[in-house]
């Protein structure tokens, strides 16, 4: 339930445009990831990526449809991550956003929880370039966590879904697509 | 590379010994870093990533072309993920008197014993307390 509540808050947030990365502070990070329970998800990240991939490399330009229906079961949170056009360079004004990620992890909240970053894109451009760059950037903000701010590598897996779970599927190309999902999948 | 970079960082600056600055969270940390030298990232380093400190060293790379305030906060930005970083290291060595008197029936798990800790906060050590402030694990 936690998520819908929070993907609303993000869709509000979104619309006031350059303050939506301001509004998003650590607590409400940890609130949305936290675990009440020991859950032990079903999810295999890994599998769910080579999935991405073969889907990807299938040709056409649009995906057809979303890739797991059980994703949204998990504790989670998407948060917009602004990176160059083409690139995985994290721009600078989203510094903020990937520190949050970070001081959130550190808290004993959500220290030891095996945690996945997801990348995605939209549908603009061709399938398996989006699944390339997805993976990169989910890539990079891995390596920011894990060096920059010393998040324990050690239950942190990214991965990248390119444009074959969009957020809004009937607007394929629309912006709230290009995202950073983070799921718990618990200890 | 990351301690290399804060040690060239220290010395140019005229530091001795490690960073003994009090540490900021990671989001205000960088987010001074962003604000203070986002023109000068543009400049000098409009390929430098935030992952490996790459941003970071790049800055150092260029320091002489950096504005006042960019070169300030570029060291008070390092010195306080590196007193982080030394925080969590030594954190555990620190609390461990405190964790066999107060959490002794924990279950292993490093979350869990700190959120024994953060229960127990009153009755545990000063210098256990400090370090889990230090460590950002609070």
């Amino acid at each position: 339930m936690k998520h819908i509540v929070l993907l609303a808050a993000l869709a509000l947030a979104a619309s006031t445009g350059a303050n939506a990365q301001q509004r998003i502070d650590r607590n409400q990070i940890i609130n949305s990831l936290y675990q009440t329970e020991a859950t032990v998800a079903r999810l295999d990240p890994i599998a769910l990526e080579a999935a991405a991939a073969a889907a990807a490399a299938s040709g056409g330009d649009n995906a057809p449809g979303p890739l797991s229906d059980s994703l949204s079961a998990y504790p989670q949170l998407s948060i917009e991550i602004n990176f160059d056009r083409g690139s995985a360079r994290i721009r600078p004004e989203s510094y903020h956003a990937v520190g949050l990620i970070a001081d959130a992890l550190h808290t004993p909240y959500l220290m030891g929880q095996r945690l996945v970053i997801v990348g995605h894109t939209d549908a603009t451009g061709g399938r398996e370039l989006n699944f390339n760059l997805s993976k990169q950037r989910a890539a990079s903000i891995y390596d920011a966590l894990t060096t920059t701010f010393n998040v324990p590598a050690a239950g942190l897996v990214a991965i990248g879904l390119g444009e074959e779970q969009l957020q809004d599927p009937a607007n394929p190309d629309s912006g709230v697509n290009r995202r950073v999902q983070i799921i718990n999948l618990g200890e | 590379m990351f301690k290399r970079s804060m040690a060239a960082l220290a010395m140019v600056v005229g530091l001795a010994g490690p960073a003994s600055a009090d540490t900021i969270g990671y989001a205000d940390a960088i987010t001074l870093l962003a604000n203070s030298c986002g023109s000068d990232i543009g400049k000098y380093c409009p390929k430098a990533n935030l992952g490996n400190w790459e941003i970071g060293r790049c800055l150092m790379q260029n320091r002489a072309n950096l504005s006042g305030q960019c070169a300030a906060d570029l060291v008070r930005v390092g010195q306080s993920i590196e007193a982080r970083k030394a925080a969590q290291a030594s954190a555990e060595q620190i609390c461990a008197t405190d964790i066999r008197r107060r959490c002794p029936m924990t279950e292993a798990g490093r979350g869990r014993v700190l959120q024994c800790l953060l229960k127990a906060e009153r009755t545990v050590s000063a210098a256990c307390n400090a370090a889990i402030t230090n460590a950002g694990w609070r």
